[in-house]
């Protein structure tokens, strides 16, 4: 390990932000909060990206761990005990002057605090509380606030950083214990889920106070969200998305992240992935996220234990429709809401407008298109006034390969490679699914384990 | 045919309104342009329209008091667009002038605003959109640097004319500070004291010298903001498409983290 003795700010910021990076979350959504008219800062709840970078995500926080000295040993971890990167610690006030100069020049919505565990888990979380209670109460910063609760530190430290920060997350890093047992021995699912289960609580309880009382002070009023490491374990999609309809149903979290795995260690213990992080898993992922989140989907509907994993070539919502063609075609004048949802190519937006739209006019397919349907997509699926857009056949194999035609469903590696599929499909080899599962997914199966 | 001539301002277009409402010409013969045409129709009188605050303030009691506030807001965020009129999509004049004509026959604003498949309803559904986005973007985008007097100055080049929009966001924000954005393209400039209300003022008084001139700390801060943006990316997810997909170029040149590249 190597600690360093009066580095500038500039130098700390920079260890630090790199011991950051890994970290998904950096949403400021959720709360809506006007300026008080004295202090700086406002929260929008569409949340707000300041900027983009050079990996194409956004920058809406200043994301930074407030230390990277670490006394756990998680092997998927850069700032793991036994790794050799350069150490450094913020103190409290750099990390108040570095948020408010920000702040004040728009750089960054807010401030998301984690950190390495410093001496022991309550050590830490007693630092980030200092931090946030100075940046709240002297700074008087309104603006949004992440902050991570610390595994395994105590319940009262994690109840008053809540009533200081918008959101609060603990990461279940992996998505099965097995996993975490392996890579990140010092964490285990109890330590986990039970500050989670406390946050989720805490957030009810509040609830009932501000209905009382207005201005009782707000616990958490963002949410909670928690992120998972795809790829470094051999759990299946379909395990994945389990956990993740658990989180929604049973934690109340406002999100679950996915984050492709990418070996920093070199660890023995972790899989190599020539091919680098499984991004296109990592989409289709976040893709049936939303599905469950917005389309009232159930995971049970999307994959099974007999095909576990998502259709790299297809969508998660255009492989449902192709295996459930009995509930096609819907017609655009008279099917519900709920209906139009589970139709590719139309949006939880777009359906709320034609549902709107309809009530003073009949649609025709140029009025879907202007809504903001998909049209080359959704084409297959719908009727407007009882007739179909073209003289198209309900057939999974001629949808699917009419739909895998889309140029901008795919990357362009995949889509490359696919042609040979696309060939195979062509000879009539399938029949019953659009592609085969088993072989598409196994070049990545094999890079993960 | 009738074309009333109203120059590209909130005003201009409410007055054409209210001109050629009031003209009795029917209105099946009268359109509505924004600008002077570059071309003229050979059996059209073009009548210009002089703007008038008078005029500008009845058409929007009328709108506001029979159709309420938000068909009201719709039709401001579609005025205040700055889409070039090139003559392929329908003109905004025109589009705000039928769109009114129908809310004013069907007598409920928001019934009109959502029959997406009238051709002027829907121009201003496009344009609405069009200015929201480029608001939020410049909500995201806008960058301040402190000016050696401490005031915070950000130079903006939106298509549209979302500096109201900003200046009141900016306002709620940033209270106890002093800051102007200026609109380079719409040469305006938004002007907020501390605890006070902004003002929009033309931008012909700019001192151009003073705001170039920057304090002390900010560069130092503009240094520590490149290291964190730069060491925030992941080396192995690098993705330029993506990037210049969430952030497009034409803001690059605003941005100190951006303007490196461009």
């Amino acid at each position: 390990m190597n600690i360093q003795q009066n580095m500038s700010i500039m130098e700390k910021l920079a260890i630090l932000t790199d011991a950051a990076k890994y970290d998904v979350a950096c949403t400021s959504s959720g709360v809506d909060r006007k300026g008080d008219g004295k202090h700086m800062g406002n929260c929008l709840a569409a949340g707000v990206c300041h900027s983009f970078a050079a990996d194409g995500r956004c920058v809406s926080l200043l994301k930074i761990l407030f230390t990277n000295e670490c006394i756990f040993n998680c092997a998927y971890c850069q700032n793991n005990c036994n790794s050799d990167v350069p150490r450094a610690s913020f103190t409290p006030d750099e990390v108040c002057e570095l948020t408010m100069e920000f702040y004040r020049r728009n750089y960054i919505e807010g401030l998301f605090l984690s950190s390495g565990i410093l001496i022991s888990p309550n050590y830490t979380m007693d630092l980030i509380y200092q931090t946030l209670y100075k940046l709240r109460n002297e700074h008087h910063f309104n603006g949004y606030i992440h902050v991570k609760a610390i595994p395994g530190a105590d319940p009262a430290l994690i109840e008053k950083a809540g009533f200081l920060a918008d959101r609060m997350s603990i990461n279940l890093e992996l998505p099965t214990s097995d996993g975490l047992k392996k890579l990140a021995p010092y964490k285990s699912r109890n330590t986990i889920l039970k500050p989670m289960r406390q946050i989720q609580n805490g957030i009810a309880e509040n609830k009932n106070e501000l209905m009382v009382y207005r201005k009782a002070p707000k616990f958490v009023p963002a949410g909670q969200s928690t992120q998972m490491i795809i790829g470094a374990t051999p759990e299946s999609d379909y395990q994945i998305m389990r956990v993740s309809e658990a989180l929604y149903q049973n934690f109340n979290l406002k999100r679950v992240f996915y984050s492709a795995f990418i070996n920093v260690n070199q660890d023995s213990n972790l899989p190599v992935l020539p091919g680098g992080p499984p991004l296109l898993r990592e989409h289709r992922l976040y893709q049936a996220d939303w599905l469950l989140r917005y389309y009232d989907f159930t995971v049970d509907e999307l994959l099974s234990e007999d095909r576990p994993d998502f259709n790299i070539y297809l969508d998660p919502k255009c492989d449902w429709a192709l295996r459930h063609l009995e509930c096609f075609p819907v017609e655009i004048n008279r099917a519900s809401y709920h209906t139009l949802l589970r139709v590719p190519g139309i949006g939880y937006k777009s359906a709320e407008r034609i549902v709107k739209a309809r009530r003073t006019a009949t649609l025709d397919f140029a009025d879907l298109k202007k809504i903001g349907v998909v049209l080359k997509r959704a084409l297959y699926f719908i009727t407007c006034s009882g007739r179909m857009m073209y003289n198209t056949k309900l057939e999974e194999n001629y949808i699917c390969a009419n739909l895998m035609a889309d140029r901008t469903q795919i990357p362009r590696d995949i889509r490359e490679s696919g042609y040979k599929q696309l060939s195979l499909f062509d000879s009539g080899m399938l029949d019953c699914t659009p592609v085969p599962q088993s072989q598409l997914i196994a070049g990545e199966l094999a890079a993960v384990q | 045919m009738y074309v009333f001539v109203c120059e590209d301002s909130l005003e201009g277009i409410f007055s054409g309104v209210y001109d050629a409402c009031a003209s009795k010409l029917g209105h099946r013969n009268i359109r509505l342009a924004t600008g002077e045409p570059e071309n003229y129709e050979l059996f059209s009188e073009y009548i210009p329209v002089a703007p008038s605050a008078e005029k500008t303030k009845k058409v929007i009691n009328t709108i506001v008091s029979r159709f309420g506030m938000q068909f009201y807001e719709s039709i401001y965020q579609a005025a205040m667009s700055g889409e070039p009129n090139n003559g392929k999509k329908m003109d905004k004049a025109d589009a705000i002038y039928e769109t009114i004509l129908l809310a004013l026959a069907c007598g409920d604003g928001q019934k009109v605003l959502l029959s997406l498949g009238e051709p002027c309803v829907y121009r201003i559904f496009e344009l609405c959109r069009a200015t929201n986005r480029e608001a939020c973007h410049h909500l995201e985008f806008l960058r301040f640097s402190e000016l050696e007097n401490g005031v915070l100055f950000a130079t903006i080049h939106p298509k549209d004319n979302v500096l109201p929009y900003l200046a009141e966001h900016f306002t709620d924000r940033l209270p106890m500070e002093n800051f102007m954005i200026y609109d380079e393209t719409h040469q305006t400039v938004a002007v907020h004291k501390a605890s006070k209300k902004y003002l929009l003022t033309d931008a012909a008084d700019l001192d151009l010298d003073k705001i170039k001139r920057y304090s002390d700390n900010e560069s130092e801060y503009r240094k520590l903001w490149l290291t964190f943006f730069d060491h925030i990316a992941i080396e192995s997810r690098k993705n330029p498409h993506l990037q210049m997909q969430m952030i497009p170029k034409r803001y690059w040149a605003d941005t100190p983290e951006l303007v490196r590249f461009a």
